[in-house]
C-alpha cells in the first residue's frame, strides 16, 4: 500500500488545513478521518475506498490528459472526482484517453480494468496500481 | 492494449466496455426507454425465460425530424423518380436464385448437386460460419423494409404507394430479397451447416428487429442506408475472393453478384444524401455526425441461436479475422463517404455544424490509430463453437 496520503488539493476550502496535516496523515491512506465537525465517515463526495487514492501529480497528469483529449477550456473545472461522461466523453475519447494514459504511464490496462474507470481518480488509481505492479 | 476497440460490436446489445452511463441518462425523459437487457445478468442464468433474445438496450427515440422538413422529401420526389428509380434494374433484367443453383428439372441436377457439395466440402468451418452470418443478415430483409417505413416523408404509406420513394423501397426490397433467397439454398444444398440452427436464428432476428436509431429521420435513415450498402458491398466481396481462393468459383459468383447489387444500391443511397448536403447542408452535416457517434449499429446484432448469449460478437470477430469485415473497413467506409459527400468543404455552416464537420472528418483516423494498437497487442483468440456448424469449433 503506497503510504501517500492521496490527498487531493481539490477540496480548496480544506485543502489549507490538509497542508498543514499532511504530516500527520502520512500513512494513513484514507482523508475520511481528518476531523471534519460530525461529517462522519464521508468527506463530501469523497467515495470510501478500500485501496489508497492516488498522488496528486498522478492525478494532475490525468486531468491534463483528459482536458487535451476533450479540447476543455482552461477554466473548465477538471479534478478527481469529475465523470468522464459528465465531461463529454464518448465511448472513443475514453478509449483514446486510457491509450493516452497508457502511452504516459507506461502501462498496459486490461479490458476489465477499463471498465470500471468511470471518474479522473478511478483511472490515477488504476495507474498508480500498475505502475507500482510493473516496478515490483 | 489488450483493449479491443471493435466499432462493429459496438453498438450491440451489451453496454460498451468501458463504463458509460446507461444512454438513458443522457437522454430527456420524454423518449421512452427501450426494453432491458436480457439474460446477461447472472442471477436469472439459471431461470432462463424461453424466449431470451438480446433486446436493445439504448433508449429508443422517434420522429426527431422537425415535421416540416417532411416538405424536402415530398418535393424531391420527382427528382428521386429520375435520378435514383434509375439505379433498379428492370426484373426482366435481373439475376435470379436459379441461375447459380443446380437446376431440379435437367437431368443432370444429381451431379449439379453432387459437385456443389464436393466443392462445399473444401472449405473450412470459419468461412462457413461468416457466410451463414451473412445470410442470416440478408434473411432478416422484413426487418430493413419496415425500418425504411418509419422514415417519415418517405414510407410507403399504404403498402403500394405510387411515390418515387415508396417505388424505390419495394423493388429495393425485391432485389435483395434474392441474396436471401439464394444464399439459403445454397447452403441448404451444402450440406456443411445445420440448417435448423440457422432458420432458428432468423426467426428469432426478425421477431427481433432492429433500432438503427434513425428516429424517423430520414436524413439518419439514409446515411445509415449509405453507409450499410457500402460495408455489404465490401463484406460480400470478401466472401467472394475467398470463396474463388478456395476453389468454388459458383460460389464466388455467387457472393459477387450479391456484391455487385450492394454497390448499386450504394451509390443511389449516397446520391441521395449527396442532395441532402445541398438542399441543407448544416442539417445533413448534423446528421452524418450524430450517426457516426451513435456508431452504425450492423443490422443483425441482436442475432441470437437459442443457446449462444454472444453469438453476434462470436460472429464478428470471425469476421474481422477472416478479413471479410473489419474495424479497418469501418473506417474506410466513413472515410469514402467523406470524401463521396465532400464534407470537408463545406461551407456557411453553424457552430454546431463546423462541430459535427470536425467529428465527421477526424473520425476515421481516429479510428484507425485504435485499430493500430490493438492489432499491436491482440491476444491469442480462444476458439468457440457454433450451433450454425453442429456446434464444431472456430477461433475468433
Amino acid at each position: 500500500m503506497a503510504s501517500s496520503t492521496g490527498l487531493s488539493l481539490k477540496f480548496s476550502p480544506l485543502s489549507t488545513s490538509f497542508k498543514q496535516n499532511k504530516v500527520l496523515l502520512r500513512g494513513i491512506c484514507n482523508v475520511n478521518s481528518v476531523s471534519l465537525p460530525s461529517r462522519g465517515m464521508r468527506l463530501g463526495s469523497l467515495r470510501l475506498r478500500v485501496s489508497c487514492a492516488a498522488k496528486p501529480e498522478t492525478v494532475d497528469k490525468v486531468c491534463s490528459i483528459v482536458r487535451k483529449q476533450l479540447a476543455l477550456p482552461k477554466d473548465s473545472p477538471v479534478t478527481g472526482e469529475s465523470k468522464f461522461s459528465a465531461l463529454g466523453a464518448d465511448s472513443l475519447d475514453t478509449v483514446e484517453i486510457v491509450m493516452g494514459l497508457e502511452e504516459e504511464f507506461g502501462i498496459s490496462v486490461e479490458e476489465e480494468s477499463a471498465q470500471h474507470i468511470l471518474t479522473v481518480q478511478d483511472a490515477a488509481d488504476l495507474i498508480e496500481k500498475l505502475v507500482e505492479q510493473k516496478s515490483a | 492494449m489488450a483493449l479491443k476497440f471493435n466499432p462493429i460490436t459496438y453498438q450491440s446489445h451489451k453496454l460498451p466496455s468501458f463504463a458509460l452511463p446507461p444512454m438513458a441518462s443522457l437522454r430527456s425523459p420524454k423518449f421512452f426507454m427501450a426494453s432491458t437487457l436480457r439474460s446477461g445478468s447472472k442471477e436469472v442464468d439459471n431461470l432462463k425465460k424461453p424466449f431470451m433474445p438480446p433486446r436493445e438496450v439504448h433508449v429508443q427515440v422517434t420522429h426527431s425530424m422537425p415535421p416540416q422538413n417532411i416538405e424536402i422529401f415530398k418535393s424531391l420526389e420527382d427528382w428521386a423518380e429520375n435520378n435514383i428509380l434509375t439505379y433498379l434494374k428492370p426484373v426482366e433484367k435481373c439475376w435470379q436464385p436459379h441461375d447459380f443453383l443446380p437446376d431440379p428439372t435437367s437431368d443432370g441436377f444429381y451431379e449439379q448437386v453432387k459437385e456443389l457439395r464436393e466443392r462445399a466440402k473444401e472449405i473450412p468451418d470459419d468461412y462457413f460460419v461468416v457466410l451463414v452470418g451473412d445470410m442470416i443478415t440478408e434473411e432478416a430483409l422484413p426487418t430493413y423494409q419496415t425500418m425504411l417505413n418509419t422514415l417519415d416523408g418517405v414510407c410507403d404509406e399504404t403498402g403500394a404507394s405510387l411515390t418515387s420513394w415508396a417505388i424505390w423501397t419495394r423493388a429495393w426490397t425485391a432485389e435483395e430479397n434474392r441474396h436471401g433467397d439464394l444464399l439459403n439454398k445454397y447452403l441448404y444444398l451444402s450440406g456443411r451447416v445445420d440448417m435448423r440452427q440457422i432458420e432458428k436464428t432468423i426467426q428469432y432476428l426478425i421477431g427481433s428487429g432492429m433500432d438503427p436509431r434513425t428516429e424517423n429521420n430520414p436524413y439518419l435513415g439514409f446515411i445509415y442506408t449509405s453507409f450499410q450498402e457500402r460495408a455489404t458491398f465490401i463484406s460480400h466481396g470478401n466472401t467472394a475472393r475467398l470463396a474463388k481462393e478456395l476453389g468454388d468459383i459458383k460460389l464466388a459468383q455467387i457472393c459477387g453478384n450479391i456484391a455487385s447489387d450492394e454497390k448499386r444500391h450504394e451509390t443511389a443511397y449516397t446520391k441521395i444524401v449527396e442532395k441532402l448536403f445541398e438542399i441543407d447542408p448544416d442539417g445533413t452535416v448534423l446528421a452524418f455526425a450524430d450517426m457516426m457517434r451513435k456508431k452504425i449499429s450492423m443490422p443483425a446484432h441482436l442475432m441470437y441461436d437459442g443457446q449462444d448469449d454472444n453469438l453476434f460478437d462470436n460472429f464478428s470477430a470471425v469476421a474481422q479475422r477472416l478479413g471479410v469485415y473489419t474495424a479497418r473497413d469501418y473506417a474506410d467506409i466513413l472515410e469514402f463517404l467523406v470524401n463521396k459527400w465532400k464534407v470537408t468543404e463545406i461551407t456557411g455552416l453553424s457552430a454546431e455544424g463546423r462541430k459535427a464537420q470536425d467529428y465527421v472528418c477526424g473520425l476515421a483516423s481516429r479510428i484507425r490509430r485504435l485499430e493500430e494498437r490493438a492489432q499491436g497487442r491482440a491476444k491469442q483468440a480462444p476458439k468457440v463453437p457454433f450451433s450454425w456448424i453442429f456446434d464444431r469449433e472456430v477461433h475468433l
